[in-house]
């Protein structure tokens, strides 16, 4: 099982729609997961990321549009007939079925016989950490160890794809960031072509070679980790990527590439995303922005309501003429305090600009 | 298609073919017999006539309401060959809308005028095989405790010494009850009869849904006087209950208990060696000898010494025709409802 | 496309060719009918079509056409359309219309029912329907679901719909001179249905505000006194809970009659209670017990225990740890019990209603026994029929009103238990303690029920000697007379003589029970299944369709398979398929209420994990739901099996001689008062479902997914099966 996942295959979603009576969940979306890949569906509860892991799964059917998988249609053939398994939210376990029974279910069901579907599972089990519980019941194991026999359950049957829905979600803080990388340890080791549900964006930022943000059932914009964290194509994407300033600004020059943009009384220069558009907003990340008490050039001046010393960093809430600013800021050397006014200065790559409406 | 599923289409190709298998049916000298007597008398009945013939009976034993309503449903397909026993009128109606087929049997001349006229006035579609009177089936025990006189008439029953003491079965569900209905009804007029009927009502203490079930309420003591056809009464006193049988003193009505072959009957031949059968005294016989002692109808069959003897019973000359046609007893029951049935 | 096209393929062309066409004939001698094949080119040449749809997707299949899909669907509609015209239309004698002859000029030939050609050229263009439908993506592409859903639609248009439609319709029958119209209405409103004279003025009320107050009181006395059993058995340390499981099963499995009998030889005029009371209290003898307080009586007696099967699987459903959440919300027991307990056996408990009042209303022995003057639908039906009026227009006219009166419950119900989820079997594995009961539900649970468990106690102890005493209440000398009579054995010179009056009927009714158990808890889970697990368009309709023939009383039922089944296409009467075709659609609905009951509480992700873990539908079902379904399986295999000894009323019509019934002897020994025999018989068919019931718990068993002991919280490990 160690060996490369050679029938890893490719999953693709030509214009693809999902209606429930008038509700759209799913609203013409077209994507590709390349082999061997893992790629991430972010975005609010509800926007339809299950729907479209489901989609891919066979548990949901397409109201329109095509899917492949492995170049092959398959939107009209069941699950059953899908070489997809999936890791549920609730871990779905067959309560009835000890541990190595719920590994090996899959093998059953497709003709493994029975020495060889054991071996398989105690190595998945192995595999997952979880040797020596192959008798007990799932009601026997915690939620960690729960969540690894699902895991394992899925893992075993080597499939072309694999699909996790919110599979951390019910786990502690701490367990939860080694589960993930733990999960992302096996899929680049396997090669598995995976598929992932969340809406934590350090959790999609962590395990993703790609990511696809949704909103309101459409995709908001799909790429790699950095390209979405780095350049946000709109308001939405800026903000769930963690970018929690929100400002808006004027295009006052372009020179190529670039663009000079007007932030109250400071000036950056940034990529220009602009289309043209002259009022646009900036998505400023909280590390991007430095507080000090000396007015530089193309520096805002703030008046500091906040200021919270933790250690490692300053977090301030500051009040300007382009809105409330939130800084995470690692200089520990001149902290300012709460009242005092001051100046907010720029580093431009943890700045973009995207349109304003949206 | 996965393993699973072969067998499941095998399975279910399988259950179609089990299904079809266990309706494989009789062999060809067979009788299907409906029989709405009792049920020993049924089966001695059966089993005296493949003594005799070696025809093999298959024997449904049901009351005759659910035979009629039976061979009605399967009209477009008989499936039953005779239907043997039971009340007259069903038969009488069975005739009418010809469900029965035609036959004269080879002992007609033997019959009792009655039976005979049971035969005649439907054009030779049923015919009589034993006659039962109406009367009154006593709780002698009940009555000796409340220091009652036995009723010997009609018009006993209506006195306040009875209140809550009659148990009568419902004319619309029994065909007992109906022929006492229609007994008043010859016997009184019809508006006397149903003034008599409102009278009674108020000693009725419950109308039962089968005829012969206030003879075993009286027999088990749940009515001191249960209005049923003697034989009723006596194979209850038979069973030892404290029960004796009265005629009333007025006159009474009576049954005429039937037989008819099915029209299209899938056994005819055998159908009719039965019919001679059992009217022969030989058959007859059957009946006293499993506790049925109803009156038989050949003249030469020995009267069981049990049976409440006719010739003792003040008999009216009981009107089947006119009683047992549709609309006479559509518009009784109707009137029944709504004046006596209605009530409190 | 693939194998399953094929195998149906291949199925139904060779039922065309191979086995006879139409059913057997009905003396041995006449030759064995041809196949459809042989027929359409002989006696039947209207066959020859089907033969034509039959073939006609196979060129689509053999070279896996994208297209096979669709010439399934044509050939499947085209022939099965086809199918049930011919049959319709040429009967017995040629043309069943004469418009018909007039149209296309006589027949020589008519023709039988259908057998076995027909029936697996039916079964397999159905499923060409279905495969061709799944192929197009329909019920996302599942051939099990498609498959499934189109048998039951199938099996209950054909076994529910059309007879009851059959019968129903004649409810507008008219006389002469009478529109069909007016016939209806005037059936409809008749007085004796509705008249509310009881509360106004000194005359009957209506049997429908009869059977309407009958059932009412049935069902909430039951499913109270149900639940208070299922409470003891799973949340309480009662120490006798297997004898106390057992009584409350006892009424089940007890034939119809025999409670009402016992209760008239208690509590009758002649009764000794009532005598007892006489003597010693000076109060008159009465006829008390006939009417509304006997039926209800012996009704409570009989279906608690269905409404206790109904429960127990719920509240043994209830996640512990939904209870101890609430418990570590600071709830106290009561709060518990009130707050999350109580909500989470909603569904159980309008369920157990709805089966309550339903088979009150269905009900049709107790009321015969016990009712006096009370009538209710169910007897008044039955005497339309076969009483002197004879009258089926009437008879269907208070079906439909009864009919009615049952779609009224079941709306009541969904609407209460409304679109709440109750999922509580999820899969993360089960653990914690079932929450201990708050006292005052406890001890009204214990006041309720020892009582009762006495009481019905009490009265099997006296059935069970009423078939040993010479005539019960007259003469009580002991005897082994009913016994010898029913179950005689004999040595004669061929060996063992079956002498018993009751042999016959008693190894019929086994039989048909042992088929028709299985078949109608497979059906009715599968229809659960459907009903629970997959969204599909019409569900609603499908829902009541199925619940439809528990809602008609037996007797229309019995008269309506009679006018359907006795005349071809399907010509059943008189063959022991019948009885179990009206056992299983008549028992279905329980088995119904059972699964889904059960399933809303299993996690919809379980099947669905087992989909994408390459098993099929039929395989999820198998492996994973039917195992934590075993209470359900266990209460549906018991109650039809047990229903098809018991029932009397629909088996009345259906019986013959080469397939009588145990009840329906039974039913002729007490009309004649003959209730030492009656009572022997019942007893030796309670003894024999007894056996029957421990057979299945011991074959099917139990659910264990390893909770932990409710009645002692110390932490003690779950118990581990494997
Ligand atoms: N079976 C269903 N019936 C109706 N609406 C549904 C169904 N499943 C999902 N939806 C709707 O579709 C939308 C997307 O749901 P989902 O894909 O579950 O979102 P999420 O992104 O949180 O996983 C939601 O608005 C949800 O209410
Ligand atoms: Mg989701």
């Amino acid at each position: 099982m160690t060996r490369s996942h050679s029938k890893a295959g490719g999953v693709e979603f030509r214009n693809v729609s999902r209606r429930y009576g008038n509700v759209t969940a799913v609203d013409n979306v077209s994507f590709r997961v390349e082999p061997g890949t893992l790629v991430t569906l972010l975005g609010p509860s509800g926007c339809g990321k299950t729907t479209t892991l489901r989609m891919i799964a066979g548990l949901e059917s397409a109201s329109s549009g095509t899917i492949l998988i492995g170049e092959n249609d398959v939107t009209l053939l069941p699950a059953t007939d899908r070489d997809v398994t999936m890791v549920f939210q609730s871990y779905a376990l067959f309560p009835h079925m000890s541990v190595i029974d719920n590994v090996a279910f899959g093998l059953d069901v497709s003709g493994v016989g029975r020495a060889e579907r054991e071996a398989k599972a105690r190595e998945g089990l192995a595999m997952v950490g979880l040797a020596g519980y192959e008798a007990r019941l799932p009601s026997e194991l915690s939620g960690g160890q729960q969540q690894r026999v699902a895991v394992a359950r899925a893992l075993v049957l080597e499939p072309e794809v694999l699909l996790f829905d919110e599979p951390l979600s019910n786990l502690d803080a701490k367990l939860r960031r080694r589960m993930r990388d733990d999960i992302r340890e096996l899929q680049q080791k396997l090669r598995l072509t995976s598929v992932y549900v969340t809406h934590d964006q350090e959790e999609a930022l962590a395990v993703s070679d790609q990511i696809i943000v949704m909103n309101k059932a459409v995709i908001a914009q799909q790429g790699a980790p950095a390209d979405l964290y780095l350049r946000p194509a709109s308001r939405f994407v800026a903000d769930f990527m963690g970018a929690s300033n929100l400002v808006d600004a004027t295009v006052v020059g372009r020179d190529g590439g670039r663009a000079s943009v007007r932030l109250g009384e400071a000036t950056v220069e940034l990529a220009d995303a602009s289309a043209g558009v002259d009022d646009v907003s900036i998505a400023i990340r909280p590390q991007a922005i430095a507080v000090t008490r000396l007015a530089d050039a193309p520096a805002l001046p703030v008046s500091v309501r906040k200021a919270t010393y933790l250690g490692s960093h300053m977090e301030y809430l500051l009040d300007s003429s382009v809105g409330e600013l939130f800084v995470v800021d690692p200089h520990m050397v001149a902290t300012v305090r709460a009242g005092e006014s001051a100046f907010a200065r720029f580093d431009p790559t943890g700045m973009a600009v995207v349109p304003r409406a949206g | 298609m996965t393993r699973s599923q072969h067998r499941h289409a095998l399975a279910s190709a399988v259950a179609g073919l089990a299904l079809i298998a266990g309706a494989s049916a009789a062999s060809a000298d067979d009788l299907t017999l409906y029989c709405s007597v009792q049920e020993e008398w049924c089966q001695a009945m059966a089993n005296a006539f493949t003594k005799e013939t070696g025809i093999t009976v298959a024997m449904t034993r049901k009351s005759s309401g659910e035979t009629y309503a039976q061979i009605k449903a399967e009209a477009a397909n008989p499936k039953g060959d005779v239907w043997w026993g039971g009340t007259g009128d069903p038969h009488l109606q069975a005739a009418e809308e010809g469900l029965t087929a035609e036959y004269k049997p080879a002992n007609f001349a033997e019959l009792h005028p009655w039976a005979q006229k049971q035969a005649t006035q439907s054009g030779h579609r049923t015919v009589g095989i034993y006659a039962g009177a109406l009367g009154f089936a006593i709780n002698t025990e009940i009555l000796a405790k409340k220091k009652v006189k036995e009723p010997s008439c009609w018009a006993d029953l209506i006195k306040p010494e009875f209140k809550g003491e009659i148990q009568i079965a419902n004319p619309n569900s029994s065909g007992t009850a109906y022929t006492a209905m229609a007994t008043l009804v010859q016997l009184l007029g019809e508006n006397p009869a149903f003034d008599y009927l409102k009278q009674l009502h108020v000693n009725v203490s419950q109308y039962t849904k089968s005829g012969a079930a206030p003879a075993v309420a009286a027999g088990r003591g749940e009515t001191a006087v249960g209005i049923v056809f003697l034989h009723d009464g006596v194979t209850q006193a038979i069973n030892g209950f404290p029960v004796k049988v009265v005629a009333p003193c007025e006159g009474t009505g009576y049954e005429i208990g039937s037989m008819s072959i099915i029209k299209g009957a899938p056994n005819a031949k055998s159908a009719q060696r039965f019919y001679d059968f059992a009217l022969s005294p030989a058959a007859q016989a059957t009946g006293a000898a499993n506790k049925s002692y109803q009156v038989p109808s050949n003249t030469k069959s020995v009267l069981p010494e049990q049976a409440p003897r006719m010739d003792k019973v003040k008999l009216i000359d009981y009107d089947f025709k006119k009683y047992g046609s549709s609309a006479e007893r559509k518009k009784l029951l109707s009137r029944w409802d709504a004046e006596v049935g209605a009530q409190k | 496309m693939n194998r399953s096209h094929l195998s149906w393929l291949v199925i139904g062309v060779l039922g065309f060719a191979l086995p006879p066409w139409y059913g057997l004939p009905t003396s041995s001698s006449a030759p064995w009918p041809p196949s459809g094949l042989l027929a359409s080119f002989g006696v039947a040449p209207w066959l020859l079509p089907i033969g034509l749809f039959l073939l006609l997707p196979a060129p689509f299949v053999i070279v896996r056409s994208r297209l096979a899909g669709l010439a399934l669907i044509a050939a499947g509609i085209g022939g099965l359309g086809y199918l049930v015209a011919q049959g319709l239309a040429i009967g017995l004698r040629g043309w069943s219309q004469p418009l018909l002859a007039d149209l296309f000029g006589p027949l020589a030939t008519g023709q039988r029912g259908m057998g076995a050609g027909g029936l697996i050229v039916a079964v397999s263009l159905l499923f060409y329907l279905t495969l061709g439908l799944a192929a197009r993506g329909a019920m996302k592409g599942d051939r099990f679901t498609t498959g499934a859903i189109g048998l039951v639609v199938a099996a209950i248009v054909v076994f529910v719909f059309w007879p009851v439609s059959t019968i129903l319709s004649q409810a507008m029958v008219a006389d002469p001179g009478q529109s069909a119209i007016v016939a209806l209405a005037e059936r409809l409103t008749a007085r004796d249905i509705w008249s509310v004279g009881c509360v106004v003025s000194a005359t009957r009320c209506g049997v429908f505000w009869n059977s309407i107050l009958l059932a009412v009181l049935t069902g909430v006395l039951t499913t109270l006194l149900g639940l208070a059993f299922a409470l003891i058995a799973s949340r309480t340390g009662f120490r006798f809970k297997t004898g106390l499981r057992l009584l409350t099963v006892l009424p089940i499995i007890t034939p119809p009659f025999v409670i009402g009998l016992a209760v008239i030889l208690l509590f009758g005029r002649n009764g000794t209670v009532t005598q007892f009371m006489a003597e010693y209290f000076g109060l008159t003898a009465t006829r008390y017990i006939y009417g509304l307080p006997g039926i209800l009586l012996t009704q409570v007696l009989a279906f608690t225990p269905i409404a206790f099967l109904v429960l127990v699987g719920v509240v043994q459903g209830i996640a512990p740890a939904m209870e101890e959440a609430a418990q570590t919300l600071g709830a106290g027991r009561w709060q518990t019990f009130r707050r999350v307990t109580w909500p989470l056996m909603r569904p159980g408990l309008a369920n157990a209603f709805l089966v309550g009042f339903i088979e009150s209303l269905a009900d049709f022995g107790n009321p015969l026994v016990m009712g006096g003057g009370y009538e209710v639908l169910s007897t008044k039906i039955f005497y339309a029929v076969v009483g002197a009026q004879n009258d089926p227009g009437r008879a269907a006219a208070l079906g439909i009103v009864l009919l009615a009166l049952c779609v009224g419950a079941f709306i009541l119900q969904r609407t209460w238990v409304g679109k709440t989820s109750y999922t509580t079997v999820g899969g993360k594995g089960f653990s914690g303690t079932s929450a201990a009961l708050p006292r005052v539900v406890k001890y009204a649970a214990y006041g309720t029920a020892l009582p009762w468990a006495l009481f019905t106690f009490l009265l099997y102890g006296l059935i069970l000697f009423g078939g040993f005493v010479e005539n019960w209440g007259r003469n009580n000398s002991i005897t082994l007379r009913h016994y010898i009579t029913a179950f005689g054995l004999d040595w004669g010179q061929n060996g063992l003589l079956w002498t018993g009056r009751a042999w016959n009927s008693l190894f019929t009714t086994i039989q048909i029970a042992a088929v028709s158990a299985p078949i109608t808890a497979a059906l009715g889970l599968l229809t659960a299944y459907l009903l629970v697990r997959q969204r599909f368009a019409g569900q609603s309709t499908f829902e009541f369709m199925t619940m439809l023939s528990f809602a008609i009383p037996g007797t229309v039922i019995g008269v309506s398979y009679i006018l359907a089944f006795n005349t071809p296409p399907v010509e059943l009467t008189g063959t022991a398929a019948i009885l179990v075709i009206c056992f299983v659609f008549r028992n279905m609905p329980v088995a119904i209420r059972a699964g889904v009951a059960s399933m809303s509480q299993i996690d919809k992700s379980l099947d669905e994990c087992a989909l994408t873990l390459g098993a099929t539908s039929a395989q999820s079902v198998r492996r994973v739901i039917l195992p934590l379904l075993r209470p359900a399986v266990v209460a549906s295999l018991v109650y039809a099996f047990v229903r098809a000894i018991t029932s009397v009323s629909a088996v009345i019509f259906l019986v013959t001689a080469r397939y009588d019934m145990a009840t329906s002897y039974i039913v002729g020994r007490v009309e004649i008062g003959d209730f030492g025999l009656a009572i022997a018989y019942s007893s030796a068919l309670i003894v024999l479902m007894g056996i029957g019931i421990l057979f299945i718990q011991l074959v099917v068993g139990e659910r264990r997914i390893g909770r932990r002991d409710p009645v002692q919280p110390a932490a003690r490990p779950a118990e581990v099966t494997a």
